[in-house]
Formats: C-alpha cells, sequence, structure tokens
C-alpha cells in the first residue's frame, strides 16, 4: 500500500496539470507584472524601456490617481464597516426566528450569485436622473418633479461625491449576503448551553449577544472583514456597468477602472507600464489590508 | 390564529416585519426587470412603475437577435462548461495527491495554489494579455478559458482535500489489497464518494465564471465571441440607451443563474461559505 501511495509517476500525473496551469497564468504574469511596473511601455516599437520607479513617481503628482485611491479608500471602509453592521444584525436576527428562516437566508443571498453587469445596469436605470427613483419621489409628491429631484449618478461635488455613496450602497445590498453566511455559520456554532447558562444567571438576550456571541464570533469578523476588503478594492463589475467609460468625466474612478482605463481603453489606453503599476499598488493595499484586519482581530481559540 | 395557540412575543413579529420588508428590498427589483421587460420604450419613460399597458414579448426576440445574445449565450456555456470539466477534473487531482498520495511537497503545493487565491486578477492582466495576443490566445475562447480555469482551481483543491482527507483509511487500503491500480482507486473510488465536494465546486466555478466581466471585456473584442456579461454591457453606451432591449436582456442573462441557484440555494450558499472561509 505505501509503495502504491509513493509511486512517483502517479504523483507527477496527478500533480503536473494542476502545477503547470498555476506557474504559466499565474505566477510568471504576477513576476512579469512587477517588472512591467517598473517599464514604460512604447507603443510604437512595443517595446519596455526599463524606467526604474518613474511610474510610481508619476503616481504620486497623477490628479486622477489621487481620487481613484480616495474612492476605493472610501470603498474599502464603507464595505467594511456597512457589512460588518448588516452582516451581524442579519444574521442575529435570522438565527432568532425558526420559520422561514432558510427563505429569507436564500433570497438575501441570491444577489450575490447574480451578474453585477446586469444588476448595474438595473440600478443605473432606477438611479437616473428623470426616469427612476426620481419619478416615483414625484409621483409621491416628495420632490416637486422628478427632473428636479438629486442627480444621483451624475453630482460631481463634495469630497465623496454622490455617484459614489449611490455604488456603495449597491454594493452594500448585492453582497451582504455573504457576510450574513459567514457569521450564521458561526452563530449557529456556538453551544446552546452557553446561552441557557446566561439565561438563568438572569441574562437578557441582548447581553448574551453582546458577551456571548460576539467575543466568540470576532475570529470571523476578521475573515469576513478581510474577504470585504480585499472584494472592495478589485470592485470593477457594478461600477463599470453602472457608469461604463463616464468614470473619468464623473472622478468615479477606483483602482481597478482606472487600471483598465490606461490599460485598454480606445482613448489613452495601452500605457502597460502605467497599468501593472496601478496593478501592483491594488496588490499591495490587498495584502496590507487582510495584514491589519488579521492585526485587530487576531485572537485566542476559545472553547466553544 | 387559534385561542389555544402559543402567542408570538411582539419581538419576534418584528423580526418577522423586518425580514419581509428585507425580501421586498431584495424581490422587488428582479420583479420589476420582469415588468419592465415587456414594456415599450415610451411606456418605460412615461410611467417607469406602472403595469405594463400591453404586453410585448417581441422585445426578448429583438433584443435576442439585435444584442447578439444567442452567440453570446453559446460563448458563456462554451466557456462556463469546459472551465467547469476541467476544474473539477484537475483540482480533484491535485486535492487526491495533496490530501491522499505521499510525498514530501504535498503540504509546500497546498500552499501554492493557495497563494493564488488571495492574487486579485488585475494583477495578472497586463502580462497575460500582452502574452496571449503574441501566441494569438486573444480574442480566443481558449485564452478565457486558461485564467478561468487557474482561478477556479485554487477553492476547488481546497474543498476537495478537505473531502479526500476525511476519507476512511479502510477504503483505500482495501481496494490496495484487491489489486487496485492507483488511478483505478482515484477513478473509481475516491472520485464517486466525494461527488457531493464536485457538485458544489462545479456549481461555483460555473456561477463565477457565467458572472465574470473584466478578464472577458479585456480579452475579447471580437463581437462572435463576447460572452454573456460583455454583451449586456454594450446594450447603454453614451449614445443611446435602448431600455425597451436592455430589460429583456437582464432577464436573459440573469434567469439561468436564478433557476440553478433556486434548485440548488442550500448547496450553493454551504459551498460558497466553506469555500470564502479558507481566505
Amino acid at each position: 500500500m505505501d509503495k502504491l501511495l509513493r509511486n512517483k509517476k502517479a504523483i507527477i500525473l496527478f500533480v503536473a496539470p494542476a502545477f503547470i496551469l498555476f506557474t504559466v497564468v499565474l505566477f510568471v504574469p504576477i513576476i512579469t507584472s512587477f517588472y512591467y511596473a517598473l517599464c514604460d511601455y512604447d507603443k510604437a516599437t512595443r517595446s519596455y524601456n526599463f524606467i526604474g520607479l518613474g511610474n510610481f513617481q508619476k503616481m504620486l503628482r497623477d490628479p486622477t490617481m489621487r481620487i481613484a485611491l480616495k474612492n476605493s479608500m472610501f470603498f474599502l471602509v464603507f464595505s467594511c464597516v456597512s457589512q460588518l453592521i448588516m452582516g451581524l444584525l442579519l444574521a442575529g436576527l435570522l438565527t432568532n426566528i425558526k420559520k422561514g428562516r432558510n427563505l429569507f437566508k436564500n433570497v438575501i443571498y441570491m444577489p450575490c450569485v447574480l451578474s453585477s453587469a446586469a444588476l448595474g445596469l438595473l440600478w443605473a436605470f432606477l438611479f437616473h436622473a428623470k426616469v427612476g427613483i426620481n419619478n416615483l419621489l414625484a409621483n409621491m409628491g416628495i420632490i416637486e418633479r422628478a427632473a428636479k429631484g438629486p442627480a444621483w449618478l451624475y453630482s460631481i461635488t463634495g469630497f465623496i461625491t454622490l455617484p459614489m455613496w449611490v455604488v456603495a450602497f449597491v454594493a452594500l445590498w448585492q453582497y451582504v449576503g455573504q457576510s450574513m453566511m459567514l457569521y450564521m455559520a458561526q452563530i449557529s456554532g456556538i453551544s446552546k448551553s452557553l446561552y441557557e447558562a446566561s439565561y438563568i444567571d438572569g441574562a437578557t438576550k441582548a447581553k448574551a449577544f453582546r458577551y456571548i456571541t460576539l467575543p466568540l464570533i470576532k475570529p470571523m469578523v476578521g475573515t469576513a472583514m478581510s474577504l470585504n476588503a480585499i472584494g472592495s478594492l478589485k470592485f470593477f463589475d457594478l461600477i463599470y456597468s453602472m457608469l461604463g467609460d463616464k468614470t473619468e468625466n464623473l472622478k468615479m474612478d477606483v483602482l481597478a477602472t482606472y487600471l483598465y482605463r490606461t490599460g485598454f481603453s480606445s482613448k489613452g489606453g495601452n500605457h502597460y507600464g502605467y497599468a501593472s503599476a496601478i496593478g501592483v499598488v491594488l496588490v499591495v493595499l490587498c495584502l496590507l489590508a487582510t495584514a491589519i484586519i488579521n492585526r485587530i482581530f487576531k485572537t485566542e481559540n476559545y472553547e466553544m | 390564529m387559534t385561542a389555544n395557540k402559543k402567542k408570538a412575543k411582539p419581538s419576534t413579529i418584528l423580526i418577522y416585519v423586518f425580514f419581509i420588508f428585507m425580501m421586498v428590498i431584495y424581490i422587488a427589483p428582479v420583479l420589476w426587470i420582469a415588468m419592465t421587460s415587456v414594456k415599450t420604450r415610451t411606456n418605460i419613460y412615461k410611467d417607469p412603475f406602472g403595469w405594463p399597458e400591453s404586453f410585448h414579448f417581441e422585445n426578448y426576440v429583438t433584443a435576442w437577435t439585435k444584442g447578439k445574445l444567442g452567440i453570446a449565450m453559446l460563448n458563456s456555456l462554451f466557456v462556463c462548461v469546459i472551465t467547469l470539466i476541467l476544474t473539477m477534473l484537475l483540482g480533484s487531482m491535485a486535492a487526491f495527491a495533496i490530501a491522499r498520495l505521499r510525498w514530501k511537497l504535498a503540504n509546500a503545493f497546498m500552499v501554492y495554489i493557495l497563494i493564488g487565491m488571495m492574487i486579485p486578477v488585475h494583477c495578472v492582466l497586463i502580462p497575460l494579455f500582452v502574452r496571449f495576443a503574441n501566441i494569438g490566445l486573444s480574442n480566443s475562447l481558449i485564452g478565457l478559458i486558461l485564467p478561468y480555469l487557474t482561478f477556479s482551481l485554487p477553492t476547488c483543491v481546497y474543498i476537495m482535500t478537505g473531502f479526500f482527507r476525511s476519507m476512511p483509511n479502510e477504503l483505500i487500503e482495501s481496494a490496495c489489497i484487491d489489486g487496485c491500480s492507483i488511478y483505478k482507486i482515484f477513478f473509481s473510488i475516491a472520485l464517486p464518494l466525494a461527488r457531493t465536494g464536485l457538485f458544489v465546486t462545479g456549481l461555483m466555478s460555473f456561477i463565477a465564471n457565467w458572472n465574470e466581466l473584466l478578464l472577458a471585456l479585456v480579452f475579447i473584442s471580437n463581437d462572435l465571441k463576447k460572452t454573456l456579461p460583455v454583451a449586456l454591457t454594450k446594450f447603454v453606451t453614451p449614445y443611446q440607451s435602448n431600455y425597451d432591449l436592455m430589460f429583456p436582456a437582464i432577464m436573459i442573462a440573469i434567469i439561468p443563474t436564478i433557476v440553478v441557484y433556486t434548485c440548488f440555494s442550500n448547496q450553493i450558499v454551504d459551498g460558497l461559505t466553506t469555500g470564502a472561509v479558507k481566505g
């Protein structure tokens, strides 16, 4: 038996396809990407000229990059905080009811599996200045005429512009199911006897939540939050399908859309070097965010 | 309600009211897309939230032909199904080697694969695009399948490793005594036993790739090779908004996922949760 399981030929046969694929499609490109980030791509000669940290220096002076960073950071903080609050609230309430729990859970999770591209089109229409929600508000008499309502997706005033808030809330709507599921899985793993003991000692439900549930799900908060952080830094589909090519004029770029535009858009694209540098910033931010969150929520494991 | 039934607590009622409100927020948009998809363009502009004046199911036909959704749907199906099959096969092979075969580098290999889970696709976008353009894989569905497969593999390997590890040792031992080859053990004993895991990973890879936009947008510019999400984004351009066609198109894009999700929601929810936790 041992001989069978140590069969070198079989091991290579089993592992090689995945290993080769990973190396060729993931690891070599990552290293190439770090190299490209230090280069300037010349469209005419299709060559990469090594310019050291030039791209990163350019970044410091680039106003669009500043906007993209600001928006991505806003997005990161907003989604971490809002998903934590809403996810915990939904999970806490759902574990308290019996009938319909599965139905509610599955419905709230549903948008997570639907195409962001499709849902983005829907929300872009609903927040259209003339025909969407403004129309509904006008019918209810909250605003005078549809055209006079807030220009949801076209306002460019303020530090964090209104469209950014709209997109952030839509993202919360779409992805809160994920956090809810993670918290629910963790909460249902807590032993019932802990709660019973606390009720005997005279604790209220709210107190039990504060002193039993919260500390015990702390590790999961870390996991869910790092997922949110990475997800919000990678955020592309929804914003692209809601705003399309308008991100630049509306100062709505996030890192991913700016990377896409510098690398591939029809006008002014093909700056592969600069786009790779943005990619490097993105990866570094992802790692940094995960590290910080894990630091904050690092806990010893309780016996459950 | 009958008198002898236990009276519901007010707090429970409040919770139910809250969740019914949430249901409305989650279901209403989808129902509203369905309703709007059969309206005429003027009807949409005049009364976006009302009941349709008349039902125009031909919108679907127009959207299907004008938006080239037929070919996009076929492309999406092709890419997703091939990726799904390859993910399940290659992923479970690698997972079996990690969980059951005895070699020194098994753990190192697992770490190598799992690192792939933390890398955002944006980071490899440009090198991959340049490389694929050089070897003629841009604008080809194979060029899309390769990265999709690579990014679906880590979750599959992770979940399947768990399944293979939990398998009783005796099963494999007795198969050995019966003189089975390692390949036969894998294909006719281990794989069938882990079919729940296979099913879950297959579903997840299918859903993720069915919705993937960024890679498809970058790699494919030929109309005949576009996948469904890319075709969808072409319905609204700065110069025209074909809302009467956009809504049927949205419906066409989300109905398959909704059907799959309704049938297998419990498996999907479980799978995505376990798949997410490892990160």
